[in-house]
């Protein structure tokens, strides 16, 4: 097996060699007594992994998420503790069992068969609320998996994708959730449009139309306004209607947690609305008077309105 | 924006994956969530991962949405089940306490029924087929003389012998015609349920039996087995002083008979463990007493069981007693006779005619009122013709009385006594 040190001493090009402390990995490169203790860890080596290709798993796996580190520190040298923090908040074990499987290893596929199909397959079922449907759901991604596909006349395997943020069923059943999602919203699109009834007409607006336009753009201003966590809460409440449980299980706090935040949001919408529509010339009864209005007779769609708002980072992520 | 596609403008299945589980750092998180603030597929895709994760404990074939059933304990339908239990209990219990009060009840009935069923045998009819079925008045065994109980000292009464016998023998009624060994059955079966507590509550332990021997018992049981006895004692002379205040009547007809000071005074009592056999008239019913008690009349000769011992004026203890009519025989120890005509009160000694030790008392045939002289025994003793014989009454009933050596006399009267 390859020392460590092979790893350890290799340079990146366009990386400033030795200008971080006594404490820093040179080069950018994996501390390898670090490394040495990692693949202890995972017992790497029983899914057909030498240590040179752990190390050189770690070290992409690293460099492509930057060591955890934000942009602006790209260049500068990763500290042997950075690494570690890194690491140790990675699934090692996860990882290469995943770039195993994708290599082709045997061992590394019946462990993965053995420790994942049961889950998967419930999962799926559980996706779809159907035993015929989940199953057909886990049996094309386990094909995707093994690698079927080919693209460029090279086999694509999705498992190459995973770097080992969250577990690796994490990912697996995230997976399947966008495989079925995808399918989902591909499928109903091609539902006949006989089936939809046709709204009623909406009876002429009592309120102004001036008054209803300054309404709408207040909305708007005060919803954009809003951070993302709050966007997150109104939008999983009003329009996907989830429960308060649910939200707190997704973002990992207690349902009265989200309720408060939602009734805190709520008020403060509606105060920014009144201060905006104030700023135009409404008086405060009058602003009132047109917060009572009856919400059909806006033009504001809630749902095309955050829909239509995407974040600047996946805006940067879709650009590159 | 320069989307490409759809798909790419979502973040990974690995971000949203580690957002679920809370493993993104706070920059991404932020960004992320940012992004599922205004994208409803991701936001669906989360809540479904989510839904998978904690669907993925549960059985393969069960999909998230089925609710899954709580724990057996906490079905409300159990609830039923120690609620059945405890009903089926109850009605057990309260089943069990009617039947064994149905099983009480009899004794209970004759005892208080007894009275009012009762009537005087002068007066019955000819049974019928219910009074056949039924026991005759006559039979249930009335309460011991008020007189007997009323002049016995407490003292006396803490130091009875032992009770009755099982072997004691009970003459019925002389009605003419009526059945006399049911009538007798129908008196041991009611006898032994009336005198079963008293029995028990009298029984004494085998310390207090002079001569006998015992096993021992501790302490505690004997002091326990004096306070039942002093509670039996008193429920006991409490109903028999209820028993005497109805029967006014009956106590008159004694009152000119006083007992002897020597009869009350407490003498040592007879050994626990003799055998004796007790024959006693018994009263009739209250309500026929004062008929059957008139002046000038006799109690027909009955049998019961008296409740109170015999207290002889040689202060042994009774080996042998029998009763006919209003006459009443009993042995002692020292194989004295002794003759009472007015239920035990007082005794007069019968001179020996007898040879060897008298040891037992036997009654013969009925009484029916007086007693009849028995010519055949007379003209056997005095050698009388058969013509007087045959214009004599014929004999009813007379008394008999063993030796030690098995010889037998034989008399009508109780004072005179010839062999037979």
């Amino acid at each position: 097996m390859a020392p460590t040190e092979s790893v350890a001493g290799a340079a990146e090009p366009g990386v400033p060699n030795g200008a971080a402390g006594p404490d820093c990995v040179p080069d950018r490169g994996l501390d390898s007594a670090l490394a040495a203790e990692l693949w202890r860890g995972c017992d790497a080596g029983s899914w057909g992994l030498t240590r040179d290709e752990f190390e050189q798993i770690l070290l992409d796996a690293g460099t492509a998420q930057n060591f955890g580190l934000t942009e602006t520190a790209a260049l500068v040298p990763v500290t042997r503790k950075q690494q570690m923090n890194f690491f140790r908040n990675l699934c090692v074990g996860d990882l290469a069992l995943a770039r195993a499987c994708a290599r082709g290893n045997e061992r590394a596929w019946e462990h993965f068969i053995a420790t994942f199909r049961q889950p998967l397959t419930r999962a799926a079922i559980a996706i779809t609320g159907s035993e015929a449907l989940g199953r057909d759901l886990a049996d094309q991604l386990y094909a995707e998996l093994y690698g079927l596909n080919v693209r460029d006349g090279q086999r694509r395997c999705p498992l190459l994708s995973y770097r080992g943020r969250g577990s690796l069923m994490g990912w697996l059943r995230t997976t399947l959730v966008q495989r079925h999602v995808d399918h989902y919203r591909r499928t109903r699109r091609e539902e006949p449009i006989e089936n939809f009834d046709a709204p009623a007409p909406d009876p002429p607006p009592q309120t102004p139309a001036r008054e209803l336009s300054l309404l709408e753009q207040a909305i708007e201003h005060a919803v954009s306004g809003r951070d993302a966590e709050d966007r997150y809460l109104l939008a999983a409440y009003y329009l996907d209607g989830r429960t308060l449980l649910e939200i707190a299980r997704v973002l990992g706090v207690h349902e009265a947690t989200v309720s408060r935040r939602l009734r805190r949001a709520e008020k403060e919408i509606r105060k920014q609305i009144l201060k905006h529509l104030q700023r135009q010339g409404m008086s405060r009864r009058a602003a009132e008077e047109a917060m009572g209005a009856d919400a059909r007779d806006l033009e504001v769609n809630l749902k095309k309105l955050l829909q239509n708002s995407q974040s600047e980072a996946f805006q940067e992520q879709a650009a590159s | 924006m320069t989307a490409t596609s759809q798909h790419e403008l979502h973040p990974d299945a690995e971000s949203l994956s580690a957002f679920s589980e809370q493993a993104l750092s706070e920059r991404e998180r932020a960004e992320v969530l940012a992004h599922l603030a205004v994208c409803g597929r991701c936001r669906q895709v989360v809540a479904l991962a989510r839904e998978a994760a904690e669907a993925g404990a549960g059985p393969a074939a069960q999909p998230s949405k089925t609710i899954a059933p709580n724990a057996w304990w906490k079905q409300w339908r159990l609830v039923w089940v120690p609620a059945a239990v405890a009903a089926a209990l109850a009605v057990t219990t309260i089943s069990f306490v009617i039947e064994r009060a149905d099983q009480h009840g009899p004794d209970i009935k004759i005892v208080t029924q007894n009275p009012a069923q009762s009537t005087p045998p002068s007066s019955t009819s000819p049974p019928t087929e219910q009074a056949k079925l039924e026991p005759p008045a006559a039979a249930v065994p009335a309460p011991p003389p008020a007189h007997t109980a009323k002049h016995l000292p407490s003292a006396a009464a803490e130091s009875l012998p032992a009770p009755v016998p099982p072997a004691m023998t009970a003459q019925m009624p002389s009605e003419p015609g009526a059945s006399e060994p049911e009538s007798a059955d129908r008196v041991d079966v009611t006898r032994e349920a009336q005198q079963a507590p008293h029995e028990e509550a009298l029984q004494a332990p085998p310390e207090f039996a002079a001569g006998a021997t015992r096993p021992a018992y501790s302490q505690p049981e004997a002091g326990a087995w004096e306070a039942r006895q002093q509670q039996a004692e008193q429920q006991r002379q409490a109903e028999q002083q209820r028993q005497a205040e109805v029967d006014t009547s009956h106590m008159r007809s004694f009152k000119s008979k006083a007992a002897p000071a020597a009869v009350h005074e407490a003498n040592a009592a007879p050994p626990a463990g003799a055998t004796q056999t007790v024959t006693v008239a018994a009263a009739p019913p209250p309500e026929t007493r004062p008929a059957a008690h008139a002046p000038g009349s006799k109690s027909p000769g009955t049998a019961t069981t008296p409740a109170m011992p015999m207290q002889l004026p040689s202060g042994l203890a009774v080996v042998s007693a029998v009763s006919g009519g209003h006459l009443l025989l009993a042995i002692d120890e020292a194989g004295a006779l002794f003759l009472s005509e007015d239920h035990g009160v007082t005794w007069e000694r019968v001179a020996t005619q007898w040879t060897g030790r008298a040891i037992a008392l036997r009654q013969q045939g009925q009484f029916h009122g007086a007693l009849y002289v028995a010519p055949s025994i007379q003209n056997g003793a005095t050698g009388g013709s058969s013509a007087n014989a045959d214009l004599a009454p014929p004999v009813v009933a007379f008394f008999e009385l063993s030796n030690d050596k098995n010889q037998t006399w034989v008399s009508t009267d109780g004072r005179t006594w010839t062999p037979k």
